[in-house]
């Protein structure tokens, strides 16, 4: 498989660029940003279900379009560069980690759903005080309790806690660590929406206090840690759309912005920074395809190549970012720009289902240094 | 099995024939001279005949006429063994696919399968000592005779000139129009009466450059490379090719700032497990695979027939960028046993003393990222006052 797209690729990333362009353009992100909600049903429901998104990758017996992970980065890096605020990427996760985990009876239940995009679901598993993203020995317990579980504890940072109606929550049960299924409505669970730096993504923390779950069969540790590669994919490629549009925003600028009588993108003040916001972009997106390649071709390699795609896009975006407000001069600092939202989501994205020093050393890790 | 996986097989089986296998304790100086330069062109022709070099070059002029698929299997294979090739890269890099693009019908007949058989060597003169960074400010010039030209000057940087058979020379053809406008390349016979070539030696005290000089050296009329007084075109066409050549190194084991060397020069001293040291071991695994994969991205494209214009100086800055960094590193993992020496340590010594050369040959940093930001990006040129001026009205270092 090669690492430039195919012709369908083409065809789906412009498809989705044309959705955000006509449905969800940056003046209607600050809209749906300004309100209650972290994203917008209707658009949502567009990415979802017309576009068909969400069950994008998920298996063809169990509803989804069983499509490469190359396809729905593609999808992905449209979504990043419009900011485009959704719970594709929670979904994303929750379907990962339930096919990872292989629970026959729960995957027929909750597959179909999830491809449809008619519920949301998501990962519960950072807890507060720790930070590793995906805790070693969570905090949060699992007792029997009539014909299931009873949960207890606290997780932090977890996407679309607010909206999701189905949690995927990484608890210390009596047989080890494994991942428990609570459905909402559900009694004793607290929601609290973040105030975070970054309005484009939800996230909350959602507090179990006896809330019944039900245990997941499959390999817990195993499943968790291939949704860290499937997170790495997903948020790397995400990164690497947004980064392209900082670059694209900027270099633009820089061709009509006028002083000392000549566009600022001839001085190589300007200009040399936009070469650096290019290499940034085009080496990470390039690690960010051989990663996809190896989860579409290689497993083997899939842990490095996701780990090392995700550290250079993050770090990359994050640089790029800065970089974009730096060069529209005063007026990249306004609200009214829109450098700050791509500034924040950088932010906020570095540490997104771990930091930098999580990666480099889940890097490190999968290289066995 | 697919073509491409028996062309691996059937490279892989040459090789191992043929070739040495890469000793990682080994000294390498990176330059492929510290082999006889007979051995070297015997394995040339030895290659050639059996159908790996010029895998992608046209059958009529020695080619094989394969596709980037080939060169790409062939140069994988050939990453675990030591192939003493280094007096052909740069024929075979840059005036080589210039003169496919640009030379005419006989040019190509006469000079390409040689090349590729090894019997002849191709040096680049371009640089000069006030012409570096600003090529086309060049002051070697040719002047027009009976028959065709004689040049007069001097070239700088210039590897592989003291074995070289040929050389593609830019000199000066026209000083009333502006610099751009009056410089023709052309082919030059190294063995020409006239031709001096003497050792430049560098930081790392290695001489892997020559300074040449041209007294009336005579250059017949069908030796312009493309036209005359359009020079500059077929030097950018050259510097495009030398930029993909230096760029697309990657993640190669010959590399002494290369995360495998580097890995082992940690483990050595006991730090691969230092919280910090590791990290960057881990970002240096990142940035190669990145580089490497940004090479593989330009190759495909090729061969899907989408341009890559520019985006060699990318990952030529890039390669560049990477050495620079892997090289404080590598100061960071040797501590005092780099500055204090050991024999050990001689490559990677030299890779580090060696890593400011990479970020200026075949073009500084600054000059690949306005290339990056002027032909990539399409940003507006430098506000340079001397574009349109005519040659000899410009202020020069001389």
């Amino acid at each position: 498989m090669s690492l430039i797209f195919t012709d369908d690729q083409k065809s789906l990333a412009q498809t989705v660029k044309r959705f955000v362009a006509d449905r969800t353009p940056l003046p209607k992100v600050r809209e749906v940003i300004g309100g209650d909600r972290s994203y917008d049903p209707e658009v949502w429901a567009g990415l979802a279900g017309t576009l068909g998104l969400a069950g994008l990758t998920i298996p063809e017996e169990y509803g989804g379009a069983g499509a490469t992970h190359a396809d729905l980065s593609a999808a992905l890096r449209e979504l990043g560069a419009g900011l485009v605020p959704s719970p594709l990427l929670a979904c994303v996760l929750a379907a990962g980690t339930l096919v990872a985990l292989d629970d026959e009876e729960v995957n027929r239940k909750l597959l179909p759903r999830l491809a449809e995009g008619h519920v949301v679901g998501t990962l519960a598993v950072s807890e507060p005080g720790n930070r590793q993203w995906i805790p070693a020995r969570p905090a949060t317990s699992a007792v029997r309790s009539g014909g299931g579980f009873a949960l207890s504890g606290t997780k932090v940072a977890v996407l679309n806690g607010a909206e999701a109606e189905l949690l995927l929550v990484q608890a210390a049960g009596p047989e080890g660590t494994g991942v428990y299924l609570v459905e909402r409505p559900a009694d004793g669970l607290t929601v609290a929406k973040d105030d975070g730096v970054d309005p484009t993504r939800g996230t909350a923390t959602v507090t179990f206090d006896g809330t019944a779950a039900r245990l997941v069969a499959g390999d817990a540790a195993a499943a968790l840690d291939h949704v860290a590669d499937l997170a790495n994919l997903a948020i790397a490629s995400e990164q690497s759309g947004a980064m392209g549009a900082c670059l694209a925003m900027t270099t633009e600028f820089a061709k009509i912005r006028y002083t000392f009588g000549q566009p600022i993108g001839a001085y190589q003040g300007v200009k040399h920074k936009l070469a650096d916001m290019y290499n940034l972009w085009a080496l990470s997106d390039a690690a960010l395809r051989e990663a996809t390649r190896a989860a579409d071709e290689e497993p083997a390699k899939l842990g490095a190549a996701a780990a090392a795609a995700r550290a250079l896009t993050s770090q990359g975006y994050l640089a790029s970012a800065k970089n974009t407000m730096l060069l529209h001069g005063g007026i990249g600092f306004t609200w009214e720009h829109d450098a700050h939202f791509f500034y924040k989501n950088a932010i906020a994205g570095n540490v997104l289902a771990g930091d930098a020093d999580y990666q480099l050393d889940r890097l490190a890790d999968k290289l066995g240094i | 099995m697919t073509s491409i996986d028996e062309f691996r097989a059937r490279a892989r089986a040459w090789l191992e024939q043929n070739a040495k296998p890469f000793d990682e304790a080994a000294g390498h100086d990176g330059e492929g001279t510290s082999v006889p330069l007979e051995e070297s062109k015997r394995f040339q022709k030895a290659l050639w005949e059996a159908g790996f070099a010029g895998i992608t070059w046209p059958k009529e002029y020695g080619g094989q006429g394969l596709g980037a698929e080939e060169l790409i299997a062939f140069n994988q294979e050939a990453a675990d063994f030591e192939l003493p090739t280094g007096p052909f890269v740069i024929g075979l890099g840059m005036p080589g696919p210039t003169i496919l693009e640009l030379g005419t019908e006989e040019q190509k007949r006469r000079h390409l399968p040689p090349m590729l058989r090894g019997e002849e060597i191709w040096c680049q003169l371009f640089s000069e000592p006030s012409a570096g960074s600003d090529v086309a400010s060049l002051q070697t010039t040719a002047t027009r005779t009976e028959t065709g030209w004689v040049v007069n000057g001097q070239k700088v940087w210039t590897s592989g000139a003291q074995y070289s058979d040929f050389g593609a020379i830019l000199a000066r053809t026209d000083p009333t129009v502006p610099k751009h406008k009056g410089i023709t390349m052309f082919i030059v016979d190294m063995h020409h009466p006239g031709v001096t070539v003497r050792p430049l030696v560098v930081a790392t005290g290695h001489a892997p450059f020559n300074e040449v000089f041209f007294d009336n050296v005579e250059v017949p009329a069908d030796a312009v490379i493309g036209e005359v007084d359009k020079g500059w075109d077929a030097a950018v066409v050259m510097l495009r090719n030398e930029r993909v050549a230096i760029g697309a190194g990657g993640r190669a084991r010959t590399n002494a700032l290369g995360y495998d060397s580097l890995l082992e020069a940690a483990r050595t001293r006991g730090l691969e497990s230092d919280p910090a040291i590791r990290r960057r071991l881990a970002l240096l695994y990142a940035r190669e695979s990145a580089l490497t994969a940004y090479g593989r991205v330009l190759h495909e494209e090729t061969t899907a027939g989408i341009q890559i214009g520019a985006r060699g100086s990318a990952a030529k800055l890039a390669g560049a960028e990477l050495a620079l960094w892997a090289a404080d590193l590598a100061q960071d993992i040797l501590g005092s046993d780099l500055a204090l020496g050991s024999a050990d340590l001689d490559r990677v010594v030299a890779a580090v003393v060696g890593a400011p050369g990479g970020a200026v040959a075949g073009g500084t940093n600054e000059i690949q990222r306005n290339i990056v930001g002027e032909r990539v990006l399409g940003l507006p040129k430098d506000p340079g006052v001397d574009r349109n001026t005519p040659f000899n009205q410009l202020k020069l270092s001389r």
